[in-house]
């Protein structure tokens, strides 16, 4: 029995899953954090003025920075902090006390008369600090619901494509948990309702609201526009950031320029080479040299400039696709200046790709919305979760009359869930309702997989025909087949429209393929070394 | 007195020798439930112009936004208003601002374009408040589905894709015809019977549903792929003894996952997982008949054909 423990502990595949389950459980990271976390801070608004910074959306949420306590009262709960700021005076200094650090923030009067506040918000957006790093989705956790109303009204079609353009953006953004439906009331007034998690009210203003039509201009002429003039757009890390050498201090305020290139369609780029054939080249007065023409070419986004740039001399009447698209950012900080800038640009690049809104939207109602599961289901699923685990065990117990391959299937099932949700925590995808069929699937025909590699090696008339690796091989050619059919079959779910079937899609590739490569390798090894 | 040959025969034995013998006779169970579940599903698309009956967050409805300061018991809330819309599906959510709850939203699968059931989802809504509607600020707004007008076509044509994805993959590794197809009517089969079993239960299927129905593709091929390999790749025993070893290694298999799935129906006490885990129930009684009759039929045929070519397998 020893020595069998011994191989068991040397196995290698069984040391994988034993490594896979330990770093699951680190990006999990399960804490009792203490205080609420912040979510949002809004841009010059008391806590923004006072240094908080502006989370980033990359940080794990158990790393977010917590408030623990404002004017040395503990806050340990949503309901706490409010409570604590509403009873604030105006023009008073506040001291909030957070997990990275202490800020000395000052109320100002309310400008609201309607508000029940008596000072003006600190813009501090906050939620209950999350106990793991796995990110609950909509309708799990949640969110901010929007309603919209366009500011002129919209034939069904066009309704139809300004939602298609509206998820297009936030899709190319990088938001994917997000729902969009069309709405009227009973007086025939046209809403946009959106729902969606994890985005701040900024982003929402930007992306969704605003209309986004973009339009380079050469004395004054338009040359391009944002969408259909646009071939490509580039994103990637060598062709998009901070110019170097862009980040600069003017006064208090600190800015930084970004920088990233776009490829024209012809039409657009004839356009260009028409409007700059006419134009000077201008001397600079100091270098004697003639490096710029005497135009400049300005970006409009919504009708206001954004930012110009000089057009170099050798451009001069050449119909060039290729364009840099330049802005900038600005913060209290250098740092906070790269964040806001590298955020323009993200934004920036998103309306260049979808192109303008056909219409504008104005936001007429924003709130928070609970999920529409409900408070009790992710407690209730957990418990069914396992009740249903433990049942497979018992029904596999009797099957084989032996706990030497219902306990290993068990442990199976219960490390498979650890690594996906490991998984989902590391790349930060949400898990919401479409993610647990996903798992419940890659757990289900991972018992599956675990009963052919029992039989295939244990049972039946080959038990004595061929050597144990043959039987082993014999029963993966079953699981990996299955596996392949399965994974071709989520494919084109992925790219079907609504985020329910991606998600489902997604979370059942990770799941059947981290079973076939790491906890089925792992069972067979525990079979051959504890029943050979 | 004298007993025949055939009267020793065991239970067991005479079933065996049934299935052995009759697969042709057995093999119309299947098709004739593959059958009149298509027509029930015929019949759900001409009498509603749908093929399933959609819940509120396929299908949209009403939704009625209601300020409020006070706390509630939005589930009590829900259960009231869905005593008085037995036939619509309710769901109620809370809605705060600066974290306290300023106000709750009623959603139901009513028809917007009726103002009278509009009007009496309202005055439902005052009533499980407790309240008067001239007492509340209250809007009224008729939404869209959450998944799009284009959700169904595009998810049709994306299953449509993943069936002709799946049936290359498995013709690539078995090099036949007539068994790939075997393999993909299985478990388009079970997809379709649970469909029309969930139809005439008049059940409404919403983001949930959807996603069961997915979750059958998994669960389906699994079966199959194992019965398949063993009958046409091995070449111990006999055909009929494959398929016997098949079916104890698939049955535990089903088995399994019904007793889970029957224990998660039992125990949850929530209407979203109770209807993902009866579509799964469906699907996974329909492949015990689709995997072991309408599959090991159509198996058997194509062996039998070989054979009169001179081909043994």
């Amino acid at each position: 029995m020893d020595h069998k423990i011994k191989r068991l502990l040397t196995n290698w595949r069984i040391i994988l899953l034993a490594l896979f389950i330990i770093v699951s459980l680190i990006a999990i990271h399960p804490a009792l954090s203490k205080g609420v976390a912040i979510r949002n801070v809004l841009t010059n608004s008391s806590a923004s003025l006072a240094g908080i910074p502006q989370p980033k959306p990359t940080t794990l949420p158990v790393a977010r920075e917590r408030i623990l306590s404002v004017n040395n009262k503990d806050v340990n709960s949503v309901e706490d902090y409010y409570r604590i700021i509403s009873s604030l005076a105006p023009n008073k200094t506040v001291t909030i006390k957070t997990t990275k650090s202490a800020y000395r923030l000052s109320t100002k009067e309310s400008q609201n008369a309607n508000s029940s506040s008596k000072i003006e918000d600190l813009g501090l957006r906050v939620y209950e600090a999350p106990t793991t790093n796995i990110r609950k989705g909509l309708d799990l956790q949640g969110g901010t619901r929007v309603l919209l109303q366009p500011e002129v009204k919209q034939s069904p079609d066009a309704l139809a494509a300004l939602i298609d353009n509206m998820k297009e953006r936030m899709n190319v953004y990088g938001l994917s948990d997000i729902v969009i439906r069309d709405a009227g009331d009973l007086s025939n007034n046209q809403y946009i309702v959106v729902e969606i998690a994890g985005a701040t009210e900024e982003e929402i203003k930007d992306l969704l609201a605003k209309q986004g039509k973009f339009e380079a201009k050469i004395a004054n002429s338009t040359v391009f526009r944002g969408g259909k003039d646009i071939v490509y757009v580039a994103r990637g890390a060598n062709e998009a950031g901070i110019e170097p050498g862009g980040c600069g201090q003017s006064g208090s305020q600190f800015y930084c320029r970004f920088r990233f290139a776009i490829t024209l369609t012809q039409e657009a780029a004839q356009m260009q080479a028409d409007a700059t054939r006419n134009l000077e080249v201008a001397y600079d007065p100091a270098t004697k040299q003639g490096d710029y023409l005497s135009e400049k070419i300005e970006f409009y986004l919504d009708d206001k400039k954004v930012d110009e740039l000089n057009i170099g001399a050798d451009l001069k009447g050449q119909a060039s696709t290729q364009i840099a698209i330049s802005g900038t950012g600005t913060g209290s900080n250098q740092q906070e200046a790269i964040t806001n800038s590298i955020e323009n640009m993200k934004r920036l690049q998103t309306i260049l790709i979808t192109g303008s809104l056909p219409v504008k939207l104005n936001i007429v109602k924003t709130d928070a919305i609970s999920p529409v599961l409900g408070e009790q289901f992710i407690n209730n699923a957990i418990l069914m979760s396992l009740l249903a685990i433990l049942s497979v065990a018992v029904v596999i117990a009797i099957r084989y009359w032996t706990l030497m391959i219902a306990v290993p299937i068990l442990i199976t099932m219960l490390s498979e869930v650890i690594i996906l949700l490991g998984v989902a925590a590391f790349i930060g995808w949400n898990i919401d309702l479409a993610a647990i069929a996903g798992i419940l699937v890659s757990i289900g025909t991972g018992v599956d997989d675990q009963i052919v590699i029992t039989d295939e090696t244990l049972k039946g008339e080959s038990a004595n025909i061929y050597n144990w690796k043959e039987k082993v091989k014999r029963a993966f050619i079953i699981i990996m087949l299955a596996y392949a059919t399965v994974v071709v079959a989520m494919i084109p779910l992925i790219f079907a429209g609504a985020g329910l079937l991606k998600g489902f899609a997604i979370t059942t590739i990770i799941g059947v393929t981290i079973g076939v490569f790491i906890t089925r390798p792992a069972y067979s090894s525990f079979v051959e070394i504890m029943l050979k | 007195m004298e007993q025949t040959p055939t009267q020793k025969k065991s239970f067991k034995e005479s079933v065996l020798e049934f299935y052995d013998k009759k697969y042709k006779l057995l093999l119309i169970i299947p098709i004739l439930i593959l059958v009149l579940s298509l027509g029930q599903i015929a019949y759900q698309y001409s009498t509603t112009g749908d093929f399933l009956s959609k819940d509120v967050s396929l299908k949209g409805g009403v939704t009625i936004t209601v300020s409020l300061e006070s706390n509630f018991d939005v589930k009590q809330i829900e259960s009231q208003i869905q005593l008085q819309f037995p036939d619509n599906d309710v769901v109620v959510r809370t809605l705060s601002s600066a974290g306290s709850v300023v106000g709750l939203i009623v959603e139901a699968d009513i028809d917007g374009t009726n103002k009278e059931d509009a009007q009496k989802l309202l005055s439902a809504t005052a009533n499980a408040l407790q309240t008067d509607l001239s007492k509340i600020d209250y809007g009224i707004e008729i939404v869209g589905s959450s998944l799009g007008a284009s959700f169904f076509r595009e998810s049709l044509i994306a299953l449509a894709v993943a069936f002709l994805f799946m049936g290359i993959v498995i013709f690539a590794y078995f090099r036949t015809f007539i068994p790939s197809m075997a393999i993909i009517i299985a478990a388009f089969s079970d997809m379709v019977f649970a469909l029309a079993v969930v139809n005439l239960l008049g059940l409404r299927i919403g983001t949930a549903g959807v996603a069961a129905f997915l979750m059958l593709i998994g669960y389906s091929v699994d079966t199959d792929i194992l019965l398949s390999v063993r009958v046409l790749k091995r070449k111990e025993g006999t055909v009929m003894d494959r398929i016997v070893s098949s079916i104890k290694t698939g049955m535990t298999e089903t088995i399994t996952a019904i007793v889970a799935v029957t224990v998660a129906l039992l125990v949850t006490q929530s209407e979203v997982i109770r209807q993902i885990m009866l579509i799964l129930l469906l699907g996974l009684i329909a492949d015990i008949f689709n995997t072991w009759i309408q599959n090991v039929g159509l198996l058997r045929l194509y062996i039998e054909r070989k054979a009169k070519k001179g081909i043994i397998i």
